[in-house]
């Protein structure tokens, strides 16, 4: 039987049945096999020595049982890993940061407590995942959205605790800022509520996010300083209906008054659905149809004399490729906007969007889907699935063997940095980021990368770095991956979200002021949880015990 | 030989996903129940017909011209192997946790999914 670190095998032992009083003997495991179910799935350190493994798994179903085994774990200085449902894939998946915790499986906690279509929220607990929210809320014929991430199978409290994000309404993606209120199992096994349930009997949990008071909500995402086990969200009321359009731009200039001209139509919210950029004439597509290139390999398809001007571009230009599609009418780029709401409104939305790009000469726009909603179940597919607030797997073709991928990867780790929202830091992110990959020789580009636009103000820059069955080219990856966070933190960038083995690297780079803001972190985390049992590690966070010492 | 190398000497790829909260019980009269119903909400969504699903795509490539590329088809899928997959996984189809699919569950869907494959 494996045991945690620091902790004596005889008092693993009486945690051990302390825990199983409380959830049940079949639900704490402790055997290789359960525990290898526990391991990342798409670690970059599989099969290797350092590679992340659990030395058990408790899975209880309520509030109650997670304040129990809080408390169990205060007295036998276990360490606790806390997981929702554990698809986290990419970002760490299922297995703890510091390895040999005992990972407190959240998945039985599974119950959607309310759906509030009058005044569009829920409340879920972590093991409720978007096909779980979602197929409740068809089944009850709830005019309400979610928003989801492209793998629906994952938890809607986790995912906003990560701060993942989406891809309908401006104020629905990202999944953090639109949660109202969490229920938290602080270290010493207190429960809290915040915003409005501080109130007992509380009647606007869900209507107003602050309360009074510090508001404390963001300190527990990204974190280990408490257990969220009930957290509210905003939903979006269903739509009449969605206009989805494009404006092409053929030379590479335009690229920056573009950005400028998106920027003042969604800051303005004259447009709130997730903008989308791709550049048909450097084969790179929007986001939201990256999946139908992998099914359909349509970007395979350009013809031998345009790749054969492809391998011109540098830093995305080239002038013989921006005559090559003047030639042929092929737009350098090509902006999506997508609207929801009253078909009258939509419209006149897309025509002011329309009059604000017309001011870059020779810009083009098209409307590509126009329809009331909600659209036939069984064509949803011809649509990326969740910018209808539809959750899929359908994302999963990245990576996935495919006519167009003959050799699959056994996974990927999504390198993501914040760069600023002009033409000119999507030029200098290629420029930086293309050359460093060329040297660190690791697979991210093809010719050109386009930012996404899942939050507002800002372009999130992202990379897949595929993990392969080779330990040796993951280690060369893992290394470059490193030195990537680095460059672009010698920018003023830094990640989003990272994976745990690169949280370290992440946080040294938001090092202003001698690090002052992590050692706020860890100054907390003494103050709130001083035996350090809760998610050791996470986003670099680590307990006193520990500060140093570990591997 | 650890367990991820068998990956290399086994076939196909099972994965997960829909949309039901619980499962039902057996029903009368169907014994496959509650293996319909772990497939419906565990694989199913990548495992359903056509190529949106990632599943069935991988597998149209690997098994061109051998099989089904729907796994609901196979006339081969012995128990022990579903039972494999789910909790092994391969390519980017992870393993599914005893939190997801139980063992009771995983046994029903495996007969559910074995269920054309003739007894030897």
């Amino acid at each position: 039987m494996r045991t945690p670190p620091g902790v004596s095998p005889s008092d693993y032992a009486k945690a051990l049945t302390e825990f199983q009083n409380i959830v049940g003997k079949e639900w704490v495991f402790t055997s290789d096999e359960d525990l290898d179910l526990y391991r990342d799935a798409f670690s970059p350190l599989m099969n290797e020595p350092e590679e992340k493994i659990a030395s058990g798994a408790i899975a209880p179903t309520t509030t109650e049982q997670v304040q129990e085994i809080v408390r169990i774990a205060n007295r036998y200085k276990i360490p606790l890993y806390t997981i929702s449902t554990g698809k986290n894939l990419g970002y760490g998946g299922s297995a703890p940061v510091y390895s040999g915790s005992v990972v407190l499986d959240l998945k039985r906690m599974n119950q959607i407590i309310e759906v509030n279509e009058a005044n569009a929220y829920c409340v879920v607990e972590p093991g409720v995942s978007y096909f779980d929210l979602y197929h409740y809320i068809q089944e009850k014929k709830l005019k309400v959205w979610i928003d989801c991430p492209d793998p629906g199978w994952g938890s809607v409290v986790g995912n906003a605790m990560d701060r993942g994000g989406g891809y309908t309404q401006a104020n629905y993606r990202n999944h953090f800022d639109s949660h109202c209120g969490m229920e938290v199992v602080l270290p010493n096994g207190e429960v809290m509520r915040t915003g409005m349930g501080a109130i007992p009997n509380a009647e606007t949990w869900q209507q107003y996010k602050s309360g009074v008071g510090p508001w404390i909500d963001g300190i527990f995402s990204q974190s280990n300083y408490g257990i969220v086990t009930k957290m509210g969200f905003w939903l979006m009321p269903e739509p009449e209906a969605y206009l989805r359009g494009h404006i092409s731009c053929m030379n590479f200039e335009d690229l920056g008054p573009m950005v400028e001209t998106l920027n003042y139509l969604e800051n303005a919210r004259i447009t709130a659905g997730f903008p989308d950029l791709g550049s048909p004439l450097l084969g790179y597509g929007p986001i939201g149809q990256v999946q139908l290139f992998f099914e359909s390999g349509t970007h395979m398809a350009l013809p031998p004399e345009h790749m054969k001007l492809l391998a011109t571009v540098k830093d995305g230009r080239s002038p013989e490729l921006e005559a090559y599609g003047k030639q042929n009418d092929i737009p350098y780029w090509q902006f999506w906007l997508s609207f929801h709401g009253p078909m009258e409104v939509i419209e006149a939305q897309w025509q002011a969007a329309v009059r604000h790009f017309a001011k870059i000469k020779g810009s083009r726009a098209k409307i590509v889907d126009k329809t009331h909603l909600p659209i036939n179940p069984a064509d949803a597919e011809k649509f990326h699935e969740p910018e209808l607030g539809i959750p899929s797997l359908r994302a999963f073709s990245i990576g996935a063997r495919s006519p167009f991928n003959p050799t699959p990867s056994k996974g990927h780790m999504w390198f993501s940095p914040i760069i600023p929202r002009t033409g000119e830091a999507i030029i200098k992110a290629n420029k930086i980021f293309s050359a460093a990959a060329r040297e660190l020789d690791m697979p991210l580009f093809r010719t050109f990368t386009l930012p996404a636009c899942f939050w507002e103000r800002s372009f999130i820059f992202i990379l897949a770095t595929p993990v392969t069955t080779d330990p040796a080219t993951n280690k060369k990856y893992r290394e470059g991956f490193k030195k990537l966070i680095a460059i672009g933190g010698e920018q003023g960038w830094g990640e989003y979200r990272t994976a745990p083995l690169f949280q370290e690297s992440v946080m040294n780079v938001y090092s202003f002021n001698n690090h002052v803001l992590h050692r706020f972190h860890e100054t907390l985390k003494d103050a709130i949880d001083p035996n350090g049992i809760l998610s050791a590690g996470r986003y670099n966070i680590w307990p006193k015990n520990l500060r140093g010492k570990r591997g | 030989m650890n367990y991820r190398d068998l990956s290399t000497v086994v076939r196909g790829a099972l994965m997960a996903w829909c949309a039901l909260v619980t499962l039902p019980v057996h029903a009368d009269g169907d014994e496959h129940a509650v293996g319909k119903a772990v497939y419906q909400k565990w694989c199913a969504p990548c495992h359903a017909p056509g190529i949106t699903h990632p599943g069935t795509h991988a597998l149209s490539v690997k098994y061109a011209g051998i099989k089904s590329d729907v796994i609901l088809e196979w006339t081969d899928l012995q128990p022990f192997y579903v039972e494999y997959m789910v909790r092994h996984g391969m390519s980017v189809m992870p393993h599914f946790r005893k939190t997801e699919i139980s063992d009771a569950e995983l046994k029903d869907l495996a007969a559910y999914l074995s269920r054309n494959t003739p007894k030897s």
